[in-house]
């Protein structure tokens, strides 16, 4: 649906995007993840037809948007990171504006703003001015406006940014429900979390350029990533290692200052047999922990420095 | 209709916005209203109402005066540059003329001046008092020896100096204005009488005609009052240019509604690096609109933003301040030229503030553009008591053009004596349009829509 090849963008000297290139299929959460100031904002900014890129072709079903940028524009919905509404006016003179800069009027544009305010849920509240709004239900509308012409391709550039967790499950749910209504979404977002709950495929972006790219499990098997283990014993000793060799499963352990961490390709296998041998061998369990491999496992061990640095 | 969906959210929002109607059509009402009746006497409305009042004051001594004359005439100077007999013929031929009565009587008691001046004779103070109170507009004062001076003036060869002096209040400048026209009417024709005499007598004494040629003094009497026929026909004429005078109302009324839509151009010069730092800009192009079709959203705002304050001034004036703005069909084209020159130049403003990306440029249109045109363009009091520098100035100011249109129609003009401004209006409003579409679509600065994420852009 959406090809990318080799974009670029440069500020003056500085490079926001460099080189970059993904493809995005029908159907699918796509999922751009980086910190803040990885160039994903640029991105979509240059496939949003804001402004050209510096270097490097955006192909939209087949056709360049730099060439004909309309044919993107009518298919596209943008939920962009800032909230992009007129605060003084009602949540539904809001929609009802940006339904008609989609080209909806009439009858067509109540029932969008009906069906809209529904998926976003605010349908009690949408004759309230925005300004009365709460964070979350600013955010709702915010991507509420994106959806009245019914876009193919939606993207969301970190669409749950200070927002409350029941406001984010409500947009985390409705992304999940757009998709399986045949929306194809570009999700962009700095919280890991998000990205692996939502996306089928992940571009890593750090410094303008894509890092690592595929499915989560593609991402964690490139660079080897093991579950860790945690053992918290009430009285430490070299013998529980002696315990742990006669366990199955266990790729590695070794012995930390308050800890014992083992390494395995799945926890979920060999978690009760780890437990019994070392209460059976006398040893009192002051905690466990189970750290399984994910996408900021990758980030740190493709960057060296955590997502949120 | 895209662009009536801009127009109308923008003027959804503006409505919301209730410091920003005070500024646009609560204070040029209140202060339209407050100035018309505040600078009620810079104006000629009193006539209207009542006249200009005026207090004569006579320094001379009319016994004292005649007295000196007689004494000049038989044993003075008079008769000894005359001559005995030509002196006492003159005195005799001229014996019905009393500068006093030609004064009081002839001139300010005819219908055409008592139709614009009311006199009182009063002692010097009391008329300073009432100058200063209001109560007159200006006080005239004739001179010591006056009644002397103007006899020996008028019915004698030589010519002694009159100096009538007028004092005005300065806060009745029109009114003052029209006082020393009346008078120095009078003092012209007086002048212009007196030399007549004087050609006459000199030419009768000069070729030795004989002193039975001072009969032709009954023709110099003569002249003199025609000579006050013309002083008539001037007064006629003094109340400014037109066919009706301009109460302060008229005027203020005018001057705010002409300087109130210059802040419609400011409001809306802001408009486009608002939507900017709302990221809605960014949406609206998302969306597939042009920056072009933006800019026509936002000069057509400040289009109907200016025209709904003329409409509102204009039929608030009318009613609560009994305005007379003149024929319509000009007074309506004035509105709308005035209405598109403003829209041009907040476009311009707009262009200009967006490519900046801060409001000092909107700033400095609102806090100093806009004052300096308003003076210029005499929305704070009218130009013709600033220097004459400065007057020519006021071509520079909208507001002016605009403010000179509308006295245009509210004197009675018809449409023939509004085109000219209207021309001006229209080519303002066009050339800045033009020129907001230059500053918008070039390049460099802050012209680009900008990112969703200006932080971004930063990094």
């Amino acid at each position: 649906m959406l090809k990318v090849e080799n974009l670029r963008k440069s500020f003056g000297t500085i490079k926001a995007v460099d080189g970059i290139s993904f493809e995005v299929k029908k159907g699918e959460v796509f999922g751009l993840l980086g910190p803040n100031g990885a160039g994903k904002s640029t991105t979509i900014s240059m496939i949003s037809t804001l402004f050209p890129p510096s270097g490097g072709v955006i192909l939209f079903e087949g056709r360049n948007i730099l060439e004909d940028p309309k044919s993107i524009q009518r298919k596209l919905g943008v939920v962009p990171q800032d909230i992009a509404l007129y605060p003084t006016l009602s949540g539904y003179e809001n929609l009802s504006f940006w339904g008609n800069m989609y080209g909806l009027n009439g009858g067509e544009l109540k029932r969008r703003i009906g069906e809209v305010a529904e998926i976003i849920g605010l349908n009690g509240r949408i004759r309230d001015r925005v300004d009365k709004y709460s964070g979350g239900m600013k955010r709702r509308l915010n991507i509420g406006a994106a959806l009245l012409h019914m876009p193919e391709l939606l993207i969301m550039d970190e669409p749950t940014v200070g927002i409350d967790p029941q406001s984010r499950s409500h947009i985390l749910n409705t992304v999940l429900e757009l998709n399986r209504q045949g929306m194809t979404i570009i999700y962009t977002s700095h919280y890991m979390e998000e990205v692996e709950y939502l996306c089928s495929r992940i571009c890593i972006m750090d410094q303008g350029k894509i890092i690592a790219s595929g499915s989560k499990e593609e991402l964690v098997e490139m660079i080897g990533g093991k579950t860790e283990i945690e053992l918290s014993l009430e009285a430490m000793s070299d013998e529980v290692l002696e315990i742990l060799k006669d366990c199955k499963g266990i790729d590695s352990s070794e012995q930390k200052e308050d800890h014992i961490l083992i390494r395995c390709e799945n926890a979920d296998l060999i978690l009760a047999d780890i437990i019994t041998k070392v209460t059976a061998g006398g040893y009192h369990l002051k905690s466990v922990g189970v750290k399984k491999p994910n996408l900021e496992t990758v980030f740190l061990h493709l960057t060296g420095k955590a997502l949120r640095d | 209709m895209k662009i009536l969906s801009m127009i109308r959210k923008d003027l959804k929002i503006l409505l919301s916005d209730k410091k920003a109607l005070m500024i646009i059509l609560l204070m040029p009402i209140l202060l339209m209203t407050i100035l018309s009746f505040a600078l009620k006497g810079l104006f000629a409305d009193d006539w209207e109402a009542g006249k200009v009042n005026i207090a004569v004051v006579k320094r001379y001594d009319a016994a004292g005066d005649e007295k000196r004359f007689q004494d000049a005439l038989h044993n003075g100077l008079l008769a000894r540059g005359m001559g005995q007999d030509a002196a006492e013929k003159l005195a005799s031929a001229g014996k019905d003329t009393d500068p006093e009565r030609i004064f009081f009587e002839e001139f300010l008691g005819s219908e055409e001046v008592s139709d614009i001046l009311n006199y009182r004779v009063e002692s010097e103070e009391k008329a300073r008092a009432l100058l200063e109170s209001g109560e007159v507009s200006a006080i005239v004062i004739l001179p010591e020896y006056y009644l002397y001076d103007m006899k020996v003036n008028l019915l004698t060869p030589f010519r002694n100096e009159v100096d009538i002096s007028i004092l005005t209040n300065p806060e009745a400048t029109v009114n003052g204005q029209i006082v020393r026209s009346v008078i120095q009417a009078y003092s012209d024709s007086m002048s212009s009488a007196v030399i007549g005499k004087n050609a006459l007598i000199e030419s009768v004494m000069a070729n030795d005609l004989g002193i039975g040629s001072f009969e032709g003094m009954e023709t110099v009497m003569t002249g003199i009052m025609d000579a006050l026929e013309a002083v008539k026909v001037e007064v006629q004429d003094i109340p400014l240019e037109g066919t009706k005078p301009i109460s302060s109302a008229d005027y203020y009324a005018a001057a705010m509604l002409t300087m109130f839509i210059l802040f419609a151009a400011g409001h809306g010069g802001r408009m486009l690096l608002e939507e900017k730092e709302n990221f809605t800009y960014q949406r609206m192009m998302a969306a597939g609109t042009s920056k072009l079709g933006i800019l026509a959203g936002k000069f057509l705002v400040v289009f109907f933003i200016a025209l709904l304050q003329i409409m509102v001034m204009t039929v608030f004036s009318r009613f609560a301040l009994k305005v007379v703005w003149g024929d319509p069909i000009p007074v309506v084209l004035v509105g709308f030229t005035a209405t598109l020159a403003v829209a041009g130049i907040g476009a311009a403003v707009a262009a200009a503030t967006y490519r900046a990306g801060n409001y000092k440029m909107a700033n400095i249109f609102e806090t100093g553009v806009i004052q300096t045109m308003a003076l210029l363009g005499g929305s704070f009091f009218p130009i013709d008591i600033l220097p004459a520098a400065f007057q020519k100035l006021s071509v520079l100011s909208l507001n002016g053009i605009a403010l000179k249109a509308y006295q245009k129609t509210m004197m009675g003009y018809g449409m023939e004596a509004v085109l000219g401004y209207a021309g001006i209006l229209t080519g303002i409003g066009l050339v800045f349009a033009i020129i907001a579409v230059f500053i918008l679509q070039g390049k460099g600065g802050a012209a680009h829509a900008g990112s969703y994420q200006t932080e971004t852009a930063k990094a």
